[in-house]
């Protein structure tokens, strides 16, 4: 079973993304802080993270850096409502695989998280 | 039990309050998610600047990260409202989870197919039923609605409930946007008159600004006399002033401009006209007459200066009438021609040029008494010789004696 771990400040919106992920046969792991983050990323050993950006403490782009330093084979796809360009430059130059941004397409998601894994196969 | 009637008048009445189709929308939701009681109720609406679905607001228990999904315009959700022709996938024209179900059972086929991915995408949004939004033709938004909390299906009441807020909803949708692009096309409108406006005031200004420095060279070329144009400025102003004319806002600036730019037309004079140190032939004087249509004709197109023109046309006619090139007399002659008339004669008087020295202080305004109430205007002259004594006497008595020592008997000309 895949796995993947959603992280976002929004408890809503990690719930959405769990239910999704879990119909679709993941095994999904949620985290609400750049910190909590961090932690799963070391118990669960995820495939592929969803990252948001913007997050009270520890932010995206920190917690990237941290991930991809320790497991750089974990796949991080950037999820952020911010559409500023240096944001998410920032995170392509640190080695995120992808970034989306809030609205998006459920459809498009999907597709990019499966892409990713088949990227690693 | 609702009253279904009661609710949909109450609903009527509502949207006539809101301004904001958006409070109207979230209304809706709210309405729906609390009354009957669904595990959520949330409105799609189509966001005309990208061209996509975005989330207005979402209610209930099981409600959605409004700012996390968008569905775009040719997900299957949103085809499956569109196209002409009959559509048996639709249930009383909305798209209904268990209506959907039947359906996907034979996916051999492509139309299966595409159901599945609605079927599947509706369950992705936890939606049972999906209520269309049109407004003629234009799928403006959808209600999407979670199951009821006790599991029922839903009505025929209900359903036909939900259709009638949401194509309400549609078309107040419609009237605000249709307001707010008609707003928005008047302000664009306005904006470029506007711009319009500015950039011909600016043509204006420059070519105002040209006038200016083209009636300097005229004066310059004319009798060489450094400062007549600020002087004759500056006595026009006073005399005004002596005269309580009203010289507020634009009134000053073009009094200004008469009184700088009367002669401009002296740039279509032939220097040998304009230098001529020996008096006129009669030929001559006609042509030099002519200065005065000459500068009307440049001055026309500014057309924000209309009465400076009007001032530069009558500055050489006589208050008795016998001045040219109309012949107007008295009150027919704007104040201001004939403030730029008694002015511009004083000052020439008392310039020394250089082909003759400038008359007295005292001659000159033994002439302008003299000719008060022919050439000039009586209380004009009357005006201009007690500001003059008010302010400036001393001034032009020393400059004068200064500058002159032989007294010239001959008449001036004054051109
Ligand atoms: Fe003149
Ligand atoms: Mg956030």
């Amino acid at each position: 079973m895949l796995k993947l771990l959603v992280v976002d400040d929004e408890e809503e919106i990690c719930d959405f993304l769990r239910i999704f992920f879990e119909e679709r046969n993941f095994k999904v792991s949620t985290a609400l802080s750049g910190e909590e983050a961090l932690r799963k990323v070391e118990v669960e050993q995820p495939d592929v993270c969803l990252l948001d950006i913007k997050m009270p403490g520890l932010d995206g782009i920190q917690v990237l850096k941290e991930v991809k330093r320790r497991y750089p084979k974990i796949k991080v796809i950037m999820v952020t409502a911010i559409e500023t360009t240096e944001k998410i430059e920032e995170a392509v130059r640190i080695g995120a695989d992808n970034y989306i941004t809030k609205p998006l397409s459920l459809e498009y998601l999907e597709k990019d998280v499966h892409q990713k894994i088949s990227d690693v196969a | 039990m609702i009253n279904y009637p009661e609710a949909l008048k109450n609903a009527a009445k509502s949207m006539v309050r809101f301004k904001n189709p958006d409070n109207l929308l979230r209304m809706i939701v709210r309405f729906i998610a609390k009354e009957i009681g669904l595990t959520h109720a949330s409105i799609l609406v189509f966001d005309t600047v990208r061209q996509r679905y975005t989330f207005i607001d979402s209610r209930g228990e099981s409600k959605l990260p409004v700012h996390l999904i968008r569905i775009d315009s040719d997900h299957p959700l949103i085809l499956s409202f569109m196209g002409k022709g009959k559509k048996p996938h639709l249930y009383k024209d909305a798209l209904l989870l268990s209506h959907l179900e039947k359906f996907v059972e034979s996916k051999e086929s492509s139309r299966g197919i595409k159901i599945k991915k609605v079927f599947d995408s509706m369950k992705s949004i936890k939606a049972s039923v999906c209520v269309p939004s049109f407004y003629q033709g234009e799928l403006l938004g959808v209600l999407i609605l979670g199951e009821k909390k006790d599991r029922d299906d839903f009505t025929h009441e209900e359903l036909s409930f939900f259709h009638t807020l949401a194509s309400d909803a549609a078309m107040t949708i419609k009237n605000t946007e249709f307001q707010s692009q008609l707003i928005d096309r008047n302000r664009q409108l306005e904006e470029k008159l506007a711009e319009i406006k500015r950039l011909r005031k600016k043509e204006q200004e420059t070519y105002f600004q040209i006038m200016l420095s083209l009636a300097r060279e005229v004066r310059e070329k004319d009798d060489s006399t450094f400062g007549h144009l600020e002087a004759v400025e500056k006595l026009g102003l006073m005399t005004a002033e002596e005269l309580g004319i009203d010289l507020s806002g634009k009134k000053r600036d073009i009094l200004i401009a008469g009184l700088r730019l009367h002669d401009v037309g002296k740039i279509g004079i032939p220097d040998s006209i304009l230098k001529k140190e020996d008096k006129l032939t009669p030929e001559e004087w006609l042509i030099m007459k002519q200065h005065v249509d000459k500068g009307v004709k440049i001055l026309e197109p500014l057309t924000d200066f209309k009465d400076v023109v009007e001032i530069v046309r009558c500055h050489h006619e006589f208050y008795n009438g016998k001045g040219y090139p109309r012949g107007l007399k008295g009150s027919e002659i704007p104040i201001e021609s004939s403030i730029v008339s008694v002015v511009d004669a004083f000052h020439a008087m008392i310039s020394t040029r250089c082909y003759k020295k400038g008359f007295s202080l005292e001659y000159a305004l033994g002439e302008l008494n003299a000719n008060s109430g022919e050439q000039f205007h009586p209380k004009v002259v009357e005006a201009f010789i007690s500001a003059l004594k008010k302010n400036m006497y001393g001034y032009y008595k020393s400059r004068i004696s200064e500058e002159r020592q032989i007294q010239h008997e001959e008449k001036p000309n004054t051109i």
